[in-house]
């Protein structure tokens, strides 16, 4: 009994000698899941970093990180960088097309859902809790079901296969709206508006010169989910984007190198100067992970301090 | 919710600080609050017009469209046309019941994962409980194409770290791992991996709330670990269990990018339209049948929008103010 008060309640016991059974399988079955879910990840990556030779001898050891080096990485690199028409390259186009819609994507995200997010937390008009409610909905429902819909509408202006309805599309962030609206339920009292208020502010100023000030925790969480949210779309772009390969995001450039890999489609492969076995889809997919991984570190300060605020968002 | 009372507050104060001020100067600082409310609005309704509601209503008129033929060249107006066709089309029904399948697997093993691998973590203070949350966090990092990537890897006997296994249940190809009878097992592997690490944090972030003292007491009611876990915590943290049965539902009917790539991977030899929105989607792209296509998402909208309307209503986790 005493124990278990202690297990719960204070963390320097953790590393106290006490082991009894109970504890020992807690820990047990904890590394054996963590290990199933790291292994496959150290597999994938050591394949980005191996030859084709190797794997396909099942050479390399364990998980293959016995056959890792550089010159593999440098050869798959080649052999990306020369698929598409003259003379290649497209996989940094859509490395670009990516970092532009995501971007551009989540700027729009971050203009639009502050404001939002203020006015729905501090401001008083009619429809407001219909608004916070559509908001919400919009927000717990998986964004794919609108695709189609949207495919219909950018078709309808013609505008398939260009980037920029893209963008538009990704500004529109419902879950960043709620994460500024809790964030000034939490931060700002409603005193401080009221203050600016009698200091003869007007509401638009009150919104600039004492809100965004002190929303910088909110903009970086909504920047991040936003940004991470555009890149990794698939849907969205296959629908949109497919009819153009120039126009392209690496989530789908992905898919048409996997069609063009001669695992599985020996036919397309046949036709082409690059040979795209697992370990250039493995480079190419780990490469196309880094971005994310920037900016997980750069955000990783404020997504330590705000998460009550991420809570509620799967 | 901190929320609530912040509205409390605020409701309290609000009689007070506004009595001195005469009616009519009070209501036009209304007027003016009110219209700053909505300039601030406006970039985000104007976004929601444009990819939420537009798209909505134009996909509804689109839908009781009819499609042209070559008999018929020009659309015109189709009544319920477009929904007949979608209804009697062979793969609808079984597009759902593919879902069904998969859902059975995948849900289960991912409510007992989260739940299981949430208290866990809660149970493990200090350093060791905090690692274990990052890695088991991890996978959910490979979103999406990344994610479906390192399953094909996992998936070629010929190259998988679990090669042997599948080699053992007679699998030599990734084309012969990859068949219609496995796809539920796969597909519920691929979503478990990626969705798991998120849903640890959200789960355990609900066992983060629950009051040092309601531990404190049960404790000294004699309770041990396990007790603790099952008769305090699981009760505690069920509002979180509803929230993500709901939310990986709704996610389950929008099940897209993995089987439409898994056709790729087994070369063609797995049904095109797996999944229902694969199916509106080989109404647009395939048929070019957009009024089939937009009866399709409209169908697909519908269920999704009420488990969101459960969701919001009846899972707990949203104030009374939001709602």
């Amino acid at each position: 009994m005493a124990k278990a008060t202690l297990e719960n309640h204070a963390p320097e016991v953790v590393g106290s000698k006490q082991w009894s059974v109970g504890r020992l399988a807690r820990i047990v079955t904890m590394v054996f899941v963590a290990a199933l879910f790291v292994f496959p990840i150290i597999g994938f990556v050591a394949m980005a970093f191996r030859n084709q030779e190797d794997v396909a001898a099942g050479a390399g050891g364990f998980l293959g990180l016995g056959g890792m080096s550089f010159d593999n990485a440098a050869f798959s690199w080649s052999q990306i960088i020369g698929f598409g028409p003259n003379g290649g390259g497209l996989f940094l186009r859509w490395i670009g097309n990516s970092l532009i819609v995501s971007v551009g994507g989540a700027l729009i995200a971050v203009a639009a859902a502050i404001p939002a997010g203020y006015a729905l937390a501090r401001l008083r008009f009619r429809f407001r809790r219909t608004i916070l409610f559509i908001t919400l909905l919009t927000m717990v429902m998986p964004n794919t079901v609108l695709v189609i819909p949207l495919f219909l509408e950018v078709s309808a202006a013609g505008a398939v296969g260009q980037l920029w309805p893209v963008i538009v599309i990704m500004g529109f962030f419902p879950f960043g709206v709620y994460l500024a609206y809790i964030h000034f339920m939490t931060t700002m009292p409603p005193e401080l508006v009221e203050a600016a208020r009698i200091d003869g502010l007007s509401e638009i100023a009150i919104f600039f010169q004492v809100a965004t000030p002190i929303s910088r925790q909110a903009i970086a969480l909504v920047a991040f989910f936003s940004f991470v949210a555009n890149w990794t779309n698939f849907f969205l772009p296959l629908a949109l984007l497919t009819s153009n390969s120039q126009n392209k995001t690496v989530s789908i450039g992905i898919q048409e190198l996997i069609g063009a890999s001669p695992l599985f489609n020996p036919t397309v492969a046949a036709g082409l100067d690059v040979k795209l076995y697992m370990p250039q889809l493995a480079l190419a997919t780990f490469l196309s992970m880094l971005p994310l991984l920037a900016v997980f570190l750069g955000a990783q300060r404020f997504l330590m301090s705000g998460q009550t605020v991420g809570a509620v968002k799967g | 919710m901190t929320t609530d009372t912040l509205e409390a507050q605020r409701a309290a104060s609000r009689p007070a600080a506004a009595a001195p001020t005469p009616g009519r100067r009070r209501r036009r600082a209304r007027i003016t609050e009110a219209r700053g409310g909505w300039t601030l609005l406006a970039p985000y309704l104007l976004l929601l017009l444009v990819a939420g509601i537009i798209p909505i209503l134009y996909a509804l008129a689109t839908s009781l469209q009819r499609s042209p033929t070559p008999l018929q060249p020009q659309a015109g107006f189709g009544g319920f046309d477009s929904f007949v066709t979608v209804f009697n089309d062979f793969r609808f029904f079984d597009s759902f019941f593919n879902i069904f399948k998969v859902m059975i697997v995948w849900l289960p093993i991912m409510l007992i994962g989260i739940v299981g691998l949430a208290l866990l973590v809660h149970a493990s203070r200090g350093r060791f409980g905090g690692i274990m949350r990052f890695i088991y966090y991890v996978p959910g990092a490979l979103a999406g194409i990344a994610n479906f990537v390192l399953w094909v890897y996992l998936l070629n006997p010929a190259q998988s770290p679990i090669g042997f296994l599948l080699q053992n249940g007679g699998f030599s190809t990734i084309k012969g791992v990859v068949s219609l009878d496995n796809l539920p097992f796969i597909l519920a592997g691929m979503l478990f991996f990626q969705g798991i690490g998120t849903w640890i944090v959200i789960v355990n972030g609900g066992l983060n709330g629950i009051p040092e003292e309601i531990f404190e007491a049960s404790s000294l009611d004699g309770a041990n670990a396990w007790q603790v876990a099952w008769h305090v915590k699981l009760p505690m943290i069920r509002p979180w269990i509803g929230y993500a049965a709901l939310m990986n539902l709704a996610y389950g009917f929008q099940l897209f990018l993995e089987p439409y790539l898994l056709d790729q991977v087994a070369g063609g030899s797995l049904p095109d339209q797996y999944t229902p929105t694969q199916l509106g989607f080989a109404f647009a792209f395939s048929n070019y049948n957009f009024p089939a296509a937009a009866a399709m998402s409209i169908i697909l909208l519908v269920i999704t929008l009420s488990i969101g309307l459960l969701i919001v209503f009846r899972s707990g986790l949203f104030g009374e103010e939001e709602k």
